[in-house]
This record gives structure tokens, C-alpha cells and sequence, in this order.
């Protein structure tokens, strides 16, 4: 639909006005296929990490969500193995909550949220989910572990680090995606957040 | 940024080119909004229900503009006609051109077709024939099409009495001069259907006219059968009367919905048979068929031109499938076979009783669907087939009629139907609308009053029966009438209508089953009643297709609509379980068969697509597609039993197409059958166009502030159309028009924009 237009104003939005945290950018010269990185909130296990997500903006956007994945990996109850991400934002009616008032900017900005505030409730990781329910400390530790190992640039400059790493980690995550991908494709409605 | 650089450089050479792929996009998004704005309301709204608009930035103004024109060009005509289906017809005829390809997939098909016309194929195999009728009405864009499958059973004896039969039946009816006829008139009762009698008649006349031509159908019956215009009609009607060998018995049927035919099954004799036909064509030419068919002799297909059926079109029908098995079987009884018998009997006088009460029985039936009167009662009620008290009153009425055809009837029927075993699975759109059957005679009229829910199946399932019975030798055939329309503002009401009157019919019924149930917008219902013998199927699957459009064009279109047929065979095929467990019937076999050969048909035949605007299937996606299937068919169990020819009730289920033994086929329970429903995924619900047309909506003016549509994040310009919701959120037409169709919440607020629509969505 609008998408093209749409889009082009977003990213406008996105590069004048980022919101705090955030960094989203086109990949390529690919208008449908976005890259977006999260920071770790403080106080939270995954402070320190710089998290990579992949945005893929359907043919029908906005009227339809745009497909969000973590490539980075990240030890959280919503977000799987392979990134996906439970969250009713990203989800259509009448499971989920999308809207096309909602934006790329505000999902990613819920998202930084959920990271925040994982949601127990409606897991997409049942172990993890209930490690944080009923054994916090531990969750906490193993987020942090697992930020360390993914997340965080063990080197230098955080600018320069970014650009290096990233593209690397992505490299390595999309294999491991790839595998993941193939496996969940064949039962994609099962894995949401039950 | 830096990152996706990096990644990116394989795709470096690429960029060049993809930004001024999208800037050309940009333009022409921008082109589209333009030419949206400009647009009229009428203009805006016809080319959203016929999903004209696309998606912006895909299309070139002037690919907009010119399909702007092509659509209103359609309109218009049928404008001019405001009984639509009479413009249909016309159209059809000449349209008629048989399409070839008969090995073509239904896909290939549907993807074809884009003219408004319809189509007819004819084909055999083995001992089974088909004919498939597509039609495409200009001016609503629906689109119907009809597949007849028949089977010949016992071709041997069918030969040895009338000679048409034999094979082919439909085909060879056909040749046999009246079942050509048959044929014709099957197809012609389609096509019929829609249009109004007189066009019907043409068609139907043409139709059978050129099949007949083709085969003979006239000649064989008659030769003189007819008198050649009003035997066109009566062809189409009689057709049937091809097909009678034994005897004739013409099987007038009416096809509830538009099709009227009128079978008459005349024998081949069909010596004088014409006469009646003339005769009855005025007075009642169905009936007169049928009495030929009593006679036996030959046929006389009188059926009148009326061409019953009808319906059509415009039937509210429309985004639901109906999946209507009447198997109605027995012939056997009396009941049924006093309706169907009646006319027989008075058509001993073989002559044209017909006009008479006898006619008028048949009339009814047939009446609905041809005579004009009934068939808007019909309509009304509910399929032509209410008839069935009619009949039976008419019988009261004419009691010698109906004496006289009970006993040839029952003496017939009993056998006849063993030795058909014919089984015949009609489906009809239910539209009972059938508008038109300028041609219905009086006696029709008297029938018609009589449109009782029930009766309708019944009368359906005489009609089956009766033909059956009548007809006696006639080869089993399967009907199947797909109608896909659009959908427009209100019809979903219409739709309630229909399943209310579903359910009322089945509740009259002495021993009515009803199963319904309902999931994400997928409605089936199923019921079943028996009533004088006679058992009734009715599946109704209900399917909204006006999610399909969004899904775009063409393809995807096309292959909802595929995924609907599927759905309809599948239905037949567990309705063909259902049947034979219930009956325990040796027909079992038959069951089966049916679906499958159903199935099988519309692979092979290609129908012919016909329409124009229905055609473009593509550009319809809003349109409802409603599909309605009616399956009738008369078993006879018992004659099965007795049957003849128990090669005749096994011969025909084989011979159709042995997709699977029925053996191997899982009996299926209704609780299975119902439990498929339950497989039916969850859809978000949307707004249906009516219910997004009443939201208001207003030019953005200079006055206001200035303001964002919050989907395209595109502030207003000035005589941009806003939509204002319930909670004073607006947005640009077009947009929120998109998500409406969709989803029922506003996206700002997430509130319901209609109160009672509000589902799950509401969070």
C-alpha cells in the first residue's frame, strides 16, 4: 500500500528523531528490509549490549506489522532462540495488537520495553520464562552472561566496535537463524508466546 | 548505517537501479493518491468493491483511469437492465461459444477469464458425460457455473430404449433428441436461471440449440418436439425429455434456484411428444414434459421454455457457499413420486395434459423456476423447490392426476429409479430468486403459492425423484452449480436470511437434523430432513471471500476460489459418506462417486468463464464469491436394491470415475463431519462495505487544522475524503478503508468502530 511513502517518512522520522536507544536504518537500497539496533537499558541484564534486530516491512504495511527478529542473541522469556519475538504489537488482530497507527519506531520502542520488562505471562520460553518467575537471580545472571558473550563489544570505541562487530554477529546469528528458521517455519502459529 | 553498508555490497550494483525503481514507485503513489482524490464517491466506492485500486504506487494513473472506465462501462449496461439477468442473457448467447479446452484446469480457467459470456463444454468419458455452463452476468459481475455430470448406468438398457441415452447420457440424450435436449437444457436452465424466462428461454434455446443443434436434440425429439424457439426453451427444459428412454418419464425439474429445467425425459419415441411440448410450453411446459415422460414416449420436452430457472443472480447469495446435497433418493415413494408421479400420470394422456393441473404440479415445480410468479415467490422462499406441498396439494387438487401418476409413478418409480439408480446431485444456487420466468404459465402460478421451506428440498428431491423416477432410465447425473458474486452492501443480511430459511425449512420437516456451526466467518450447516420417504441434505458452508480481494489480484483470487471448490467437493464428499452411512444403501458407492466425479469435472471441464467482470476474478476480490452447490439426488435405495441393474447403481458410481473405492473411503460420522469444521482457521473480521460506507466521511478543508492520517502518516491536503470513525478518529478514506475491511477497531484508539462487530479484536 502506502508502504513506499510510508516507509520513506519513518525513516525520515527515525534518522531526524531517533528514539532514545535506537538506531534503525534502511539496508541496502532495499526499502522493505531494516536494520535496527537496541540498547540495553540500564538496570537490566542486558545493559551494555548493543542488540541487532532485523525489520521486515511487508507488502502490505501498515496494514500489516512489520516482522521484527532479533539477530542478536538475547536470554529473554519473549524472544526465542532463533530472535523471534512475542509481543502483541507485532501480531494482528485479533491475537495481537497492530495497528497502523503504530510505526516502526514505536514497536521498536516497545520492544526496548518488553526487554525491560519481560512478560512471564505469555512466554515464548517456558524455561526461561519461569527461571524468571520463580528464580529471578538466576535469569538475571544468564541474561548477563548471555549479553556478555553476544552483546557487548569487548574492544574498543563503541562506534568503531559497532560497526565491526555487528556485521559479523549478524553474519553468525543468520546462521544459526537460518537453521532456527527452518525448523520453526514448519510450525511458525505454535511458537507464539502461549 | 554503517553496518548495513557493509552487508550490502553484493547487492551494490543493485541500488542504481532499485532507487529509481523507487522513486518511479513514489510517483506513482503519489499518482494514486491524486487520482483517488479526484475521484467521485460513486467512482471511489466502484472501484474499491471491485478492488480496482490496487495498491498505490503498483499502478499508473492511467492504468487507473482506464479501469475506472472499463468498470463503469459494465455498470452501466447493467444499468439500462435493471432486471439484470435478462441483460445477462442476451449476452450469453452469443457468448455460448463452447470452450474447448476441456482438459483445462479449473485454475487455468478462472485465471482466464475475463469477458463477461458464457460457455459451455460438453464431454464424455467412458460411460459419463458432463457439461459444464459458465456464465457471467455484465452487470452484477457474478458469475455462475454449472457442471452436470451424468452418468449412464445401465446404458444398455438405457440404449435399447431410447437410443439418445446410451453413452453419453447427457450427450447422448442429447442426440436422442430429447436428452439433448436434457442437456441443453441443463445447461440452458442455468443459464436460464439468470436471465429472466425470456432470456432464459433464448439462451436456453440457444443453448440448446446449438448442443441439440449439435446433437440432434431436437430431432431426436422430435423432432418435432418443438416448435423451435419456445423449444429452446423447452428444451433446455426438456432436455430431459431426451433422456427418458424408458419412458418417458420427463423429468421436469426445476432446478430450484434459476435453473429450472425441466427435464423431460421423453423416450426417444418421442414421436408426438412434441406436441405436448408445444402445448405445454404454453400452458405448462414442464408439466407437459413430465407427462411425456409418463408416456413414455417420447419425450416432449415441452419444457417450456421457460427457463426456469433463473434465479440467479441475484440472489443474495453471494459470499456464501452452498453446498446443498439433496439426495434425494427414493424415488420409490409414493409421496415423491406422486409429485413426480402426477404429472406423469396425466401425461399418460401423454398428450398435453400438462396444461392442466397436471401442469400446474409440475408447473410448480418447475413453475418455480420458470413461471415468473412462482419463482419470485420462490425466490422469496426460498428455492423454487418449496414446491413440493404445491405438488402435493396440486395433487389434491387433481387428484386423478395425481392418481394417475401415483400409479404410474409408484409403478414406475419403483423401477424406474432400480434402474437408473440414477443419482443425481444437483446444486442449484439456491437463489430462488429466480426472477423471470415471464414464462410460467398459470399453472405454475398456482404452484408457486405454495413455497414451503420444506417442500422445497422435497420438491427438490421429487423433482430428483422424479426424474429419476420418470426419467427412470435416466443415467444418474450430478449437478453442480458454483455462483460467485459480488458482494454488495447488504447482502450480508441477505445471508442470514438464507440461513434462517435453512433453518426453518429444516425444522418443518418431519425428521429434521440440523447441525450448524460457525468459526471465523466459516459458517456450515448442515441438515438433513426426510419427509415422505424423501431424505434432504442441505450443507450450507459459508465462506466471507471479501478477505480474499485484499489479498490481491488474480492469483490469489483465483485460488480462493479454488480452495472454495475444494471445500464444496469436499463437502459433497462427506455429504456422499454421510449419505451412504445413513442409508446402509448399496449406493454407498454412489456417494462417493459423486464427490469425486464432481470433483473430477470440474478439473476436466472447464468451465467456461464467462464473465466478464465476475471474470476478472481478479479485480472482483471484493467481491463475495458465493458459491452455492446443490446437490440433489435421488437414489433409490431401494430400487438400487431391487435394482435393476445393480449394475446400474454400481455401473454408475464406477463408471463415473473410480477416484476411490468406497470402500476405502473412511464413513464419516457427523460428528466428523462436523468436527471439519473445526479445522476451519480463525479470520479477523472486517467490516463489510456497507457497514464502512455508512461511517461518515468528509473533504478535508482548509479550515481545519492541520492533521496527519495516522496509516499513511501523510498529513491532509486540502479535498483529501477523511473517514470519521465512531471516536472522531479520522483518517484518508482509502486507508482506513483497507484496515476496515480487515479489522473492525480503530487504529488510533483500538476502540470498536461497530459496537456489535467488535470481537476479539477489541483489546
Amino acid at each position: 500500500m502506502q508502504r513506499a511513502s510510508r516507509l520513506k517518512r519513518e525513516l525520515q522520522m527515525l534518522s531526524t528523531e531517533p528514539p532514545p536507544g535506537i538506531t534503525c536504518w534502511q539496508t541496502e537500497e532495499k526499502i522493505d528490509d531494516l536494520q535496527a539496533q537496541i540498547v540495553g537499558g540500564t538496570e537490566t541484564p542486558y545493559e551494555g549490549g548493543l542488540f541487532s534486530l532485523e525489520i521486515k516491512v511487508p507488502e502490505r504495511y501498515p496494514f500489516e506489522p512489520p516482522k521484527i527478529r532479533f539477530l542478536t542473541p538475547i536470554y529473554h522469556p519473549n524472544i526465542d532462540t532463533s530472535g523471534r519475538i512475542c509481543h502483541d504489537a507485532l501480531k494482528l488482530p485479533p491475537k495481537g495488537a497492530w495497528r497502523p497507527s503504530l510505526n516502526i519506531s514505536t514497536v521498536l520502542t516497545s520492544i526496548q520495553l518488553l526487554m525491560a520488562e519481560p512478560n512471564p505471562d505469555d512466554p515464548l520460553m517456558a524455561d526461561i520464562s519461569s527461571e524468571f518467575k520463580y528464580n529471578k537471580p538466576l535469569f538475571t545472571e544468564k541474561a548477563k552472561k548471555w549479553t556478555q558473550e553476544h552483546a557487548v563489544q569487548k574492544n574498543m570505541g563503541v562506534v568503531d566496535g559497532n560497526k565491526e562487530n555487528t556485521p559479523v554477529q549478524k553474519a553468525s546469528s543468520r546462521k544459526r537463524e537460518a537453521f532456527g528458521a527452518q525448523q520453526h517455519a514448519e510450525e511458525p502459529a505454535k511458537k507464539t508466546c502461549l | 548505517m554503517e553496518g548495513s553498508d557493509s552487508l550490502e555490497q553484493s547487492g551494490s550494483d543493485q541500488p542504481e537501479s532499485q532507487r529509481r525503481r523507487q522513486l518511479d514507485r513514489l510517483g506513482r503513489e503519489e499518482a494514486f493518491y491524486q487520482f483517488v482524490n479526484n475521484l467521485s464517491d460513486e467512482d471511489y466506492r466502484l472501484m474499491r468493491d471491485n478492488n480496482l485500486l490496487g495498491t498505490p504506487g503498483e499502478v499508473t494513473e492511467d492504468e487507473l483511469f482506464s479501469r475506472l472506465q472499463q468498470i463503469k462501462d459494465g455498470p452501466e449496461q447493467q444499468n439500462n437492465t435493471p432486471s439484470a439477468e435478462n441483460a445477462e442473457d442476451p449476452v450469453e448467447p452469443p457468448e455460448n461459444s463452447e470452450d474447448p479446452a476441456g482438459g483445462d484446469s479449473l485454475l487455468d480457467w478462472l485465471n482466464t477469464v475475463r469477458r463477461t459470456g458464457n460457455t459451455t463444454r460438453t464431454g464424455h468419458r467412458g460411460n459419463q458425460s458432463w457439461r459444464a455452463v459458465s456464465q457471467t452476468n455484465p452487470n452484477s459481475g457474478d458469475f455462475r457455473f454449472s457442471l452436470e455430470i451424468s452418468v449412464n448406468r445401465n446404458l444398455a438398457e438405457q440404449q435399447a430404449a431410447a437410443e439418445g441415452e446410451q453413452e453419453v447420457p447427457e450427450e447422448a440424450r442429447g442426440e436422442a433428441s430429447g436428452e439433448a435436449g436434457g442437456e441443453a437444457s441443463q445447461e440452458a436452465g442455468g443459464e436460464a436461471s439468470r436471465g429472466a424466462g425470456g432470456e432464459a428461454s433464448r439462451e436456453a434455446g440457444g443453448e440448446a440449440s446449438r448442443e441439440a443443434g449439435g446433437e440432434a436434440s431436437r430431432e431426436a425429439g422430435g423432432e418435432a418436439s418443438r416448435e423451435a424457439g419456445g423449444e429452446a426453451s423447452r428444451e433446455a427444459g426438456g432436455e430431459a425429455s431426451g433422456e427418458a428412454e424408458g419412458g418417458a418419464s420427463g423429468e421436469a425439474r426445476v432446478e430450484a434456484s434459476g435453473e429450472a429445467r425441466v427435464e423431460a425425459s421423453g423416450e426417444a419415441p418421442g414421436e408426438a411428444s412434441e406436441e405436448s411440448p408445444e402445448v405445454v410450453p404454453d400452458v405448462a411446459p414442464e408439466m407437459a414434459l413430465e407427462m411425456a415422460s409418463e408416456v413414455q414416449e417420447p419425450v416432449v420436452n415441452a419444457e417450456p421454455p421457460v427457463p426456469m430457472e433463473t434465479e440467479v443472480v441475484e440472489e443474495p447469495v453471494v459470499e456464501e457457499l452452498a453446498v446443498i446435497v439433496e439426495p434425494e433418493p427414493e424415488l420409490e415413494e409414493v409421496v415423491s413420486q406422486e409429485i413426480l408421479g402426477e404429472p406423469p400420470s396425466p401425461l399418460a394422456a401423454p398428450l398435453v395434459q400438462p396444461p392442466l393441473s397436471p401442469s400446474p404440479r409440475r408447473g410448480q415445480r418447475r413453475a418455480r423456476s420458470r413461471s415468473p410468479e412462482p419463482r419470485r415467490t420462490r425466490a422469496r422462499t426460498a428455492r423454487s423447490r418449496s414446491p413440493l406441498n404445491l405438488d402435493q396439494l396440486d395433487g389434491l387438487h387433481n387428484p386423478h392426476h395425481v392418481l394417475s401418476s401415483q400409479g404410474p409413478i409408484s409403478a414406475n418409480a419403483p423401477t424406474v429409479p432400480q434402474v437408473e439408480g440414477s443419482s443425481r446431485t444437483r446444486q442449484h444456487v439456491l437463489s430462488r430468486q429466480s426472477t423471470s420466468d415471464s414464462d410460467v404459465q398459470p399453472s405454475r402460478a398456482g404452484a408457486e403459492p405454495v413455497p414451503d421451506v420444506q417442500n422445497v428440498t422435497s420438491q427438490e428431491g421429487e423433482a430428483a425423484s422424479g426424474e429419476g423416477g420418470a426419467a427412470g432410465r435416466r443415467p444418474p447425473t450430478i449437478m453442480l452449480d458454483l455462483q460467485v458474486r459480488r458482494v454488495r452492501p447488504g447482502e450480508y443480511r441477505q445471508r442470514d436470511s438464507i440461513a434462517s430459511r435453512t433453518r426453518s425449512r429444516s425444522q418443518n420437516s418431519n425428521n429434521t437434523f440440523l447441525y450448524e456451526s460457525e468459526r471465523g466467518g466459516f459458517r456450515r450447516t448442515f441438515s438433513r430432513s426426510e419427509r415422505a420417504g424423501v431424505r434432504t441434505y442441505v450443507s450450507t458452508i459459508r465462506i466471507p471471500i471479501r478477505r480474499i480481494s485484499d489479498a490481491g489480484l488474480g492469483e490469489a483470487t483465483s485460488m480462493a476460489l479454488q480452495s472454495m471448490i475444494r471445500q464444496i467437493m469436499t463437502g459433497f464428499g462427506e455429504l456422499g459418506y454421510l449419505m451412504d452411512s445413513d442409508s446402509d444403501s448399496s449406493d454407498s458407492n454412489r456417494g462417493a462417486n459423486t464427490p469425486a466425479d464432481l470433483a473430477e469435472a470440474l478439473n476436466n471441464t472447464d468451465t467456461t468463464p464467462a464473465a466478464a467482470p465476475a471474470a476478472d476474478v481478479d479485480v472482483e476480490p471484493p467481491m463475495a464469491a458465493g458459491v452455492r452447490a446443490r446437490t440433489a439426488e435421488t437414489d433409490v435405495d431401494e430400487s438400487l436394491a431391487t435394482a435393476p441393474p445393480a449394475s446400474g447403481g454400481r455401473a454408475r458410481s464406477r463408471p463415473p470415475i473410480s477416484l476411490e473405492e468406497p470402500g476405502s473411503l473412511p464413513f464419516l460420522r457427523l460428528a466428523h463431519f462436523f468436527l471439519l469444521n473445526d479445522d476451519d482457521e480463525d479470520q479477523p473480521q472486517g467490516l463489510t462495505k456497507e457497514q464502512i460506507d455508512n461511517l461518515s466521511m468528509r473533504n478535508f478543508g482548509e479550515s481545519d487544522a492541520l492533521k496527519t492520517c495516522s496509516v499513511c502518516i501523510t498529513e491532509y491536503a486540502e479535498g483529501n475524503k477523511l473517514r470519521k470513525l465512531p471516536c472522531s478518529h479520522e483518517y484518508h478514506v482509502h486507508c482506513i478503508d483497507r484496515w476496515l475491511s480487515e479489522n473492525s477497531t480503530c487504529p488510533i484508539c483500538r476502540r470498536a468502530v461497530l459496537v456489535s462487530a467488535n470481537r476479539e479484536s477489541v483489546v
